[in-house]
């Protein structure tokens, strides 16, 4: 036996990864049919958009992809957003940048860790926490604010999105970085095998002396910060700081953990699914969009293809199962 | 048992109903069937027999419906079996009882027993389905074990299963199969169950008694036919022409006496010191009172009836359930685990009971899964598989499990092999105390055997090693001494050299006496200042059920829970001449007087026992026996519960 395999190399990576390789064709054939609809769709410009209208979307996701493998969900992670949002807003007028953001991750980390212990310590319902935990933060958000926008953000925030290493955009490097260490501690550490073991059997994870109780909390900690994380790059874009922002991002999250193979009962999902699920998402809107096609038939299309990806995959798995 | 209603008659060979052959089925990679073959004739119980995995269900479910054959010859009713789907099965009068049972737990049991006829059109007449739903059940002559209005999820698993049973009737079904239909029901309800099985059969229809308990397929079945690796391996022998050896040698293809390996080689095993000892644990409500101890490489029993209380005291050790009371000690320094990882910190290890529910995480490899208890205890921020890889290679070994197999999902394995891999992941911690309830459930025969070789194998090392198990069989192969737990009472502590099947079970049943005894008891020595015991007396041989002392009151040789011949105590003359009055020992001058109980029906309770000091005014005879009869008139213990 060789201990350097890697987990995901195992029976869980053969699901999950068989899952993913599907995921993975269907961004494909989204893709290949997209550019045959749009001329514009495969140039490098556009692939840029995409990646760009990934990040916010996709750094939520991986926070939403650690609580939903823990069994629980975040409905939360849109108001936090906006929440987080104005706090930066505030913060920026009195402290620094790298201060001001850290006191908005602080936030969302603080609310994501009163979710986190009303649900493991107190045993409430992961959906009615957060589904009142957004209530309350999406309120907080207007009365922070005064129910106006805060536009006097500084230029220099841009930076973060702007600025260009090693010829990509800062913004999309972090969200490859975010996924490459989201991905390695999800699969390599005691932590990240300890979430997947409680989504899968939290019994079976305490009567082996997992923590339990620590790893059931720390991905709603992670899921608002992380929210917080991402609605700093769309502040840093738009250079304003709305308390409606954020708002049904929880939703998109979501859609992108389950196509990307996720189970809502925990135990199952991985994060490169995950990543896959967000850029099916924005690819269609993206093409959608430059076929002209009206935002209002967006929620549409972006519905049946959520559908009928999960009806497909339900199907394939009947098919093995029988 | 006695299952007088369960007599087996003479086979009317009826109509063949089903038949079946070179059946097979493949559940992605694993062969469940290969060639199974099955005839059932109207009028007959025909017994499904073999080891857990052989395909008993596959073959059922497919009789019933629920799922399709790859391959094979099948016909039902004299044409081509064309079942498709459960509807197909109940419209074609084919029912299955299951051991999870398919009703509406909201729904009332009159809803439940006419559920398919919900569905349809029309108008449904309350009153008449109840006098339909009275006719069914007073057919299977339980007429008034059912309240009709009753919600399903109140009933017993007893009454659900006849709600189930009610249902197949309310379609009429001619051909039922029951899978496993016993496993949740006390002794008393399997004889009602065989009771209506055999009214089923008498009325000319076919039953399958899908099931691995070989005593009851004695009891109820006419023919059986016993599958092995998905093979039908004998078919339509006569249950009266068979053996259970014969069954288990067509069951597993060897012999039953090599599966406990060599009793004598466990007893010889010299015991090494204390290591760990639980005294007056109490969780309640379940457990009461439980204290014993296991020395370094002996293999302890903790044995008894389900529900007596075995699992929840270890559950409270192991911090799984709070403690109300109670002393843990290890190496002789008192430790207060209050979550598993405490108590694993400590070195213990628990096998819990429902491998399912408690052990397995389904969504992890093999090698994860095996590695668990690892991960719990490792310090680090990675996950340290590194270190315990030369451990994991040599379990491997012993388990016989391939390494390239470590990827894969432990759900796709037998019973027997998660089990294995579940004991690995305690061994890969190496605790010091290693504790397996239930660790044979649901594991076939041929894997027991390996299961019981790592057992002692781990003991030989010198882990202290307490296996819980209802089957006392088991624990008398397997374990060197044995503590009875009864009603959350530990009542006993024996070597297994003195006991026997029949000794374990009477000491296990649970004795609705035994605080009332007890106080009894303790008032006699108390008033006397003496000496007063409750034993069970088997010719020579006393058990001790319960004691009591006064201060300065003699020493009688026999503590609560111990076991001795009469010679080996201190009254070894009463013991003999078991007299109506007081006898004085001749060297200690000791006087005791032995009072038999007995309840209203004559069964033999046990024996009170009132020893005074040599030279001690007796108090009159007759005035402690009807003391003792005050006491056990007043209701009937239970018997042995088996």
């Amino acid at each position: 036996m060789t201990t350097s395999t890697s987990p995901l190399a195992g029976g869980l990576g053969r699901i999950a990864k068989s899952l993913e390789v599907r995921m993975l064709g269907l961004a494909l054939v989204l893709a290949v049919a997209l550019s045959l609809l749009s001329p514009y769709f495969l140039t490098q410009n556009n692939i840029f958009n995409i990646l760009d209208q990934s990040v916010v979307i996709g750094i939520v996701a991986v926070g939403m992809t650690f609580v939903i493998l823990t069994g629980g969900i975040d409905l939360s992670v849109g108001s936090v957003a906006g929440l987080t949002g104005i706090v930066l807003g505030l913060a920026l007028q009195q402290m620094p940048i790298p201060l001001a953001i850290g006191a908005a991750v602080l936030a969302g980390g603080g609310i994501g860790l009163v979710s986190g212990v009303l649900v493991a310590v107190f045993g409430l319902a992961p959906f009615v926490v957060t589904l009142g935990m957004m209530a309350i933060a999406r309120s907080l958000a207007y009365i922070f604010s005064g129910q106006t926008a805060i536009s006097a953000i500084p230029y220099d925030l841009s930076n973060i999105v702007y600025t260009v290493v090693l010829g990509i955009p800062a913004n999309v490097l972090f969200l490859l970085a975010l996924y490459a260490l989201a991905w390695a501690y999800l699969t390599y550490t005691k932590g990240g095998r300890t979430i997947y073991a409680v989504g899968s059997n939290k019994e079976a994870a305490r009567a082996a002396g997992l923590n339990v109780l620590l790893y059931s909390i720390l991905p709603y900690v992670i899921s608002g910060a992380l929210a917080a994380v991402a609605i700093t790059f769309s502040i840093a874009q738009i250079l304003s700081a709305d308390p409606l922002a954020g708002n049904q991002m929880e939703l998109d999250a979501i859609a992108a953990v389950v196509i990307g193979g996720a189970s809502l009962y925990g135990g199952r999902g991985s994060i490169i699914g995950t990543l896959i699920g967000v850029l099916i998402m924005v690819m269609i809107r993206n093409g959608l969009n430059l076929m002209g096609v009206s935002p209002f038939w967006q929620g549409t299309a972006i519905g049946s293809i959520i559908i009928l990806a999960l009806l497909a995959e339900r199907l394939v798995n009947w098919r093995s199962a029988r | 048992m006695t299952m007088a209603t369960a007599s087996i008659e003479q086979t009317a060979s009826g109509t063949i109903m089903l038949s079946a052959s070179g059946v097979s089925k493949r559940f992605g990679s694993t062969r469940a069937l290969v060639d199974a073959a099955l005839e059932v004739r109207s009028g007959e119980v025909h017994g499904l027999l073999g080891a857990n995995g052989a395909g008993k269900s596959t073959l059922s479910r497919i009789v019933s419906g629920h799922i399709a054959r790859d391959a094979g010859e099948m016909s039902y009713a004299g044409s081509p079996f064309a079942i498709r789907s459960t509807r197909d099965a109940l419209r074609a009068g084919i029912a299955l009882v299951a051991q999870e049972t398919s009703l509406a737990p909201e729904m009332s049991v009159l809803e439940n027993i006419f559920l398919p006829e919900l569905g349809r059109a029309g108008r449904l007449s309350y009153g008449a389905l109840r006098k339909r739903a009275h006719a069914i059940l007073s057919r299977l002559g339980r007429d008034h074990a059912l309240p009709l209005d009753a919600e399903v999820r109140r009933l017993s698993a007893a009454q659900k299963q006849l709600v189930e049973i009610a249902k197949a009737l309310a379609l009429d079904a001619s051909l039922v199969i029951f899978d496993e239909p016993t496993a949740s029901l006390s002794p008393s309800e399997v004889d009602r169950l065989f009771d209506i099985m055999a009214r089923l059969r008498d009325d000319g229809r076919g039953l399958i008694f899908v099931s691995h308990r070989l005593e009851e397929v004695f009891a109820i079945t006419d023919r059986v036919t016993i599958l092995r690796e998905g093979t039908t391996v004998a078919r339509n022998l006569e249950t009266a022409q068979l053996s259970q050896s014969d069954i288990i040698r067509h069951m597993v293809g060897r012999e039953l006496d090599a599966i406990y390996g060599n009793r004598e080689a466990v007893r010889a095993t010299p015991s090494g010191e204390i290591v760990f000892e639980v005294e007056n644990l109490a969780a309640r409500p379940e457990v009461r009172n439980v204290s014993f101890s296991v020395r370094r490489g002996e293999v302890l029993g903790l044995g008894g009836l389900v529900g007596a209380g075995r699992s929840e005291a270890v559950e409270a050790i192991f911090g799984l359930r709070p403690r109300d009371a109670g002393t843990i000690r290890i190496d002789g320094k008192a430790v207060d685990p209050r979550t598993p990882a405490d108590a694993i910190a400590l070195g213990i290890g628990l096998v819990a009971e429902d491998r399912r529910a408690q052990n397995i995480v389904p969504d992890l490899t093999v090698r994860e899964n095996l590695l668990l208890a690892h991960i719990g205890r490792h310090k680090g921020f990675g996950l340290g598989y590194g270190q315990r890889s030369r451990k994991v290679t040599d379990l491997l070994g012993k388990l016989g499990l391939p390494a390239d197999r470590l990827d894969s999902n432990l759900l796709n394995f037998s019973g027997g092999m998660q089990q294995k891999v579940i004991i690995a992941r305690w061994l890969l911690v190496e605790p010091t105390i290693l504790i397996l309830d239930e660790p044979t459930k649901g594991v076939d025969i041929g894997t027991r055997s390996s299961i019981y070789a790592i057992l002692r194998d781990i003991a030989a090392e010198g882990v202290a090693v307490i296996v819980i198990s209802s089957d006392f069989e088991e624990l008398l192969g397997v374990c060197e001494r044995v503590v009875v737990v009864s009603d959350g009472l530990s009542i006993a502590n024996l070597p297994t050299s003195v006991l026997n099947e029949e000794k374990l079970t009477l000491l296990a049943a649970p004795r609705t006496s035994t605080e009332r005894n007890v106080s009894l008891l303790r008032s006699l020595s108390a008033e006397f200042g003496a000496t007063a015991f409750w034993a069970l007396v088997d010719g020579d041989e006393l058990i001790c059920l319960g004691a009591a002392s006064a201060d300065g009151a003699p020493e009688i040789g026999l503590a609560a829970g111990e076991a001795a011949t009469g010679a080996e105590t201190a009254i070894a003359r009463a013991v003999t001449e078991k007299s109506e009055g007081f006898v004085t020992e001749p060297e200690t001058g000791l006087q005791t007087l032995l009072v038999p109980m007995r309840n209203k029906r004559g069964h033999d309770l046990g024996w009170i026992g009132l020893t005074l000091a040599a030279g001690k005014a007796v108090p009159d005879p007759r005035d402690i026996v009807e003391r003792v009869i005050a006491r056990t008139d007043a209701e009937e213990t239970t018997g042995p519960n088996r």
